[in-house]
């Protein structure tokens, strides 16, 4: 087990203490680590070739033999058993594994396990069983005309409407998804949710149930302003360079600093306060690149109705993005947010790893990685529990490493047993 | 399922959140049954009652539907927090509260009075989740972020895009929403924490942090391979698959999306493409050669396809098994897609000012259970008199009095 650093807090409880979860299938990793970091026991089901994470690249040392960085990214603090449950034996000790547990992630697909008599079917027909929670992820849930439509990431956010908000002013250039598997993302986040709302209602006297969520709706419910648009103007928003999408053009947010690097302008770089204006004013100066913008007629624009003198406001933003472009991101970055600016800049996501403020806050978890010498700094979790710790419990699991402990030492298989499932293929 | 029961009723929200990313999360408690009551006054107005107001002539605050679906089946009360009796009613309703909610840059809500000791004093079971950039924590902590910065800064923005043009960013606030669906996670987790532990607990979030754990690929790679991210636009990288690209349509600006998996989706779409000679050219045999001809592959799909009408492509390639997608603009998700209509994921509700409109709903179905739109947003203190006198325990009198002081 990997242990990073040797304080108190690394024997504190997590939150979720004591849940035991397993998952199967792979569109419910990310729940399941959320789960797994916060101190729930998931374990994660896999056949025995691995499941798809696993054969993913990056690769540890880009050998395909060492261990996926995106498996490593997902499954943090979980164990990891083989089974094969469309075999008879197989099926049996997955229902065993179901029997022993508060929540199952099901991203299989919304048959497989019903078809096969050890899904969500047959745990409510078991009277001893009622009270698990059974959270099924799927692209499209498990009911509609388009339940067994097939989707990956890119057509999930094609789908969803989050590419036709994303891309470039220049509408001949297409959509654009960006990277990071996000339909996976957000309809985990919403599964771990609905799975610990369920819960709270279990504990609470009911019974467990099914909770079945859609990944396209997950991914139909993020899009923000589209929705309204639509909703009370009939109006589409445009997508736009580095900004809203809109349903009227608006001034640019994005330009490249002089050192390469891009930076991030919050409403065009106008200031909402005098302060902050007269701070940025004086910044510019210091480069000779205020020219006339201390002319009392743009500090009074900026800071009456938005909607008069757009010209002069555009005139005003586009002097701002000039100066932006003659300095440094870093320098644009830091200075604006000292001058209370929202600004930021575009960072590549490996120079997060040098910023110290991830540091002070502990976001990095060192662990080990199989292949790897030394440790790696797993990203961490979003939110920091004051009494309860979320963290790495655990290095990434490799394939069927917790085979033995699990089905020898907490399911009662014998040695034996283990070894026939072996070599049969169950496991 | 309407007389189903909602899982999280019983618990009490106390909610000083504003904009998007706190609203979003308080938003999907309310939807799960909470009672949530969302505490403003002029000094703290939550400003999307302002964003897209259906008249901005009209100046009520109780016209904006951005507003009405981030924050509908809430209560509202208003507080004075300068007027002693109006930070008492805020006082009580915490007292009475599981969960405190506020997304104010770090330090502000501690300014208003509502340091963690203070609710500590005021409630010590109260769970407090604080939503920020950069969080309460760490040298930046007085930095501040709209969604488009804290997507840059975190990596999500150099995430997206083509590789020959700048970052595309993200066209809105994602990390606004993925904030707040982390945020609702927190406060359930701290909820389970606290029945079984009896503790409550400070849940410090930032609004960055969300961000940089969905690019965590990336900092591996850079950590053990040494490689820095270079975007790759809509191609997959990870696994080395092709074609997988968005391909224009017949239309203005419609485009659809295909990702090949296997060689049967790749025959398959070269049937239904009439690509004919592509299957036999050596340049798109396997994956790996399409992988390499990637830039002739997509340009000779392309060709096809513009052709096309992007719905019947989609189905019919559906049909045969391959990924597709259109990539939907939000009138084609609203009042053409035959998935979300057979879910209802969007339910209508009432709202006393904007009438009866469509929500989005919470994309999740409970067998036992039901989520709610039961109503849109709060007006602006329309739960005074309710909150204040059959939950805070007011009298009428007083409440007469603390209106007319101007106290709520």
């Amino acid at each position: 087990m990997a242990r990073s650093n040797s304080n108190s807090a690394e024997e504190l409880p997590g939150p979720l203490e004591g849940l035991r979860v397993v998952e199967i299938g792979d569109l419910g990793e990310v729940a399941g680590k959320l789960l797994a970091d916060a101190g729930a026991d998931v374990i994660r089901v896999e056949p025995p070739g691995g499941g798809r994470s696993r054969h993913v690249g990056p690769f540890a040392n880009d050998d395909p033999g060492q261990p996926s960085l995106l498996h490593a990214s997902r499954n943090t603090s979980k164990r990891a058993v083989t089974l094969d449950v469309t075999q008879p034996d197989g099926l049996e000790i997955w229902k065993r594994l179901v029997g022993r547990v508060d929540a199952v992630i099901d991203a299989t697909t919304p048959t497989f396990l019903d078809e096969l008599g050890g899904g969500w079917e047959w745990v409510e027909s078991q009277p001893e069983s009622g009270d698990c929670v059974w959270c099924s992820i799927t692209p499209f849930g498990r009911s509609g005309p388009r339940r067994d439509w097939a989707a990956n990431d890119l057509v999930q956010l094609a789908l969803g409407g989050p590419m036709m908000s994303n891309g470039y002013d220049d509408h001949d250039l297409p959509p654009i998804r960006p990277e990071g598997e996000h339909s996976i993302a957000v309809s985990n986040e919403y599964a771990v949710s609905g799975m610990l709302a369920a819960l709270w209602m279990r504990n609470a006297g009911h019974s467990g149930q099914l909770v079945d969520v859609s990944m396209h709706e997950a991914v139909s419910a993020t899009t923000e302003g589209a929705f309204p648009n639509w909703e009370y103007f009939g109006r589409l928003v445009q997508r736009q360079t580095g900004r809203h999408a809109a349903p009227d053009p608006t001034a640019a947010w994005q330009y490249l600093a002089a050192d390469g690097q891009h930076v991030c302008l919050i409403n065009g770089g106008l200031p909402r306060g005098g302060a902050a204006w007269s701070g940025l004013l004086d910044w510019m100066d210091e480069h000779d690149a205020a020219a006339d913008l201390r002319d009392t007629q743009y500090q009074e624009l900026l800071f009456s109705d938005p909607r008069a003198n757009p010209k002069g406001r555009r005139h005003v933003a586009d002097t701002i993005g000039d100066f932006v472009q003659s300095r440094p991101a870093e320098e644009v970055y830091r200075r604006s947010q000292s001058l209370h600016f929202a600004w930021g800049i575009v960072r590549r996501p490996e120079q997060n790893l040098d910023d110290p403020h991830w540091e002070d806050r502990g976001f990095f978890w060192e662990g080990e990685l199989p292949g790897v010498d030394g440790s790696v700094r797993y990203p961490g979790a979003p939110y920091r529990f004051t009494r309860s710790p979320v963290r790495l419990r655990r290095r990434p699991p490799l394939l069927g490493e917790h085979n033995h402990e699990v089905y020898v030492r907490e399911l009662g298989l014998t040695s034996e047993e283990l070894r026939g499932l072996l070599e049969s293929g169950v496991v | 399922m309407s007389d189903a029961p909602l899982p999280l009723d019983g618990i009490r929200v106390t909610d000083f959140s504003w904009i998007v990313a706190g609203p979003q999360a308080t938003r999907i408690l309310a939807d799960l049954g909470a009672d949530v009551v969302k505490v403003e006054n002029e000094s703290y107005l939550d400003s999307m009652r302002i964003g897209l107001r259906q008249d901005p002539k009209n100046p009520s605050l109780n016209r904006s539907g951005f507003h009405s679906n981030l924050s509908r089946n809430k209560r509202g009360i208003t507080a004075n927090l300068f007027h002693p009796k109006g930070r008492e009613a805020v006082e009580r309703l915490l007292a009475v509260s599981d969960v405190v909610i506020e997304n104010y840059s770090a330090g502000a809500f501690a300014r208003m009075g509502f340091s963690w000791e203070r609710l500590q004093e005021i409630n010590p079971s109260l769970i407090y989740v604080s939503v920020s950039g950069f969080g309460h924590v760490g040298r930046d902590a007085s930095y501040t972020t709209w969604g488009p910065s804290a997507q840059a800064i975190s990596g999500a923005t150099a995430m997206s895009g083509l590789a020959d043009q700048p970052p595309a960013g993200w066209g809105f606030s994602y990390l606004d929403h993925s904030a707040g669906y982390y945020a609702a996670i927190a406060a359930l987790m701290a909820l389970h924490h606290r029945a079984r532990t009896g503790e409550a607990q400070h849940v410090d979030m930032s609004q960055i942090e969300c961000g940089m754990v969905v690019s965590a690929v990336p900092m591996l790679d850079y950590q053990i391979n040494g490689r820095s991210y270079e975007r790759v636009g809509n191609r997959s990288r990870y696994p080395a698959a092709a074609p997988h690209n968005t391909y224009p349509c017949a239309g203005d600006d419609r485009w659809i999306a295909i990702a090949v998996d296997d060689e049967a989706q790749w025959a398959a779409l070269c049937d239904e493409l009439r690509l004919d000679n592509m299957r036999d050219d050596p340049r798109f045999a396997d994956m790996a050669s399409r992988k390499e001809n990637e830039d002739a592959l997509d340009e000779a799909i392309g060709a096809v396809t513009c052709e096309r009408d992007p719905f019947d492509l989609m189905i019919e390639l559906q049909a045969h098994g391959v990924p597709a997608g259109v990539c939907q603009r939000t009138d084609d998700k609203q009042e053409r897609d035959p998935q979300l209509a057979d879910r209802g994921f969007y339910p209508t509700a009432p709202h006393e000012e904007l009438g009866e409109h469509r929500y989005e709903g919470l994309p999740m179905q409970f067998s036992k259970a039901r989520w709610r739109m039961d109503r849109g947003a709060p007006l602006l203190g329309e739960h005074n008199h309710a909150v204040l006198t059959e939950l805070l325990g007011y009298s009428d009198e007083e409440f007469a009095s603390m209106l007319a002081e101007l106290a709520i």
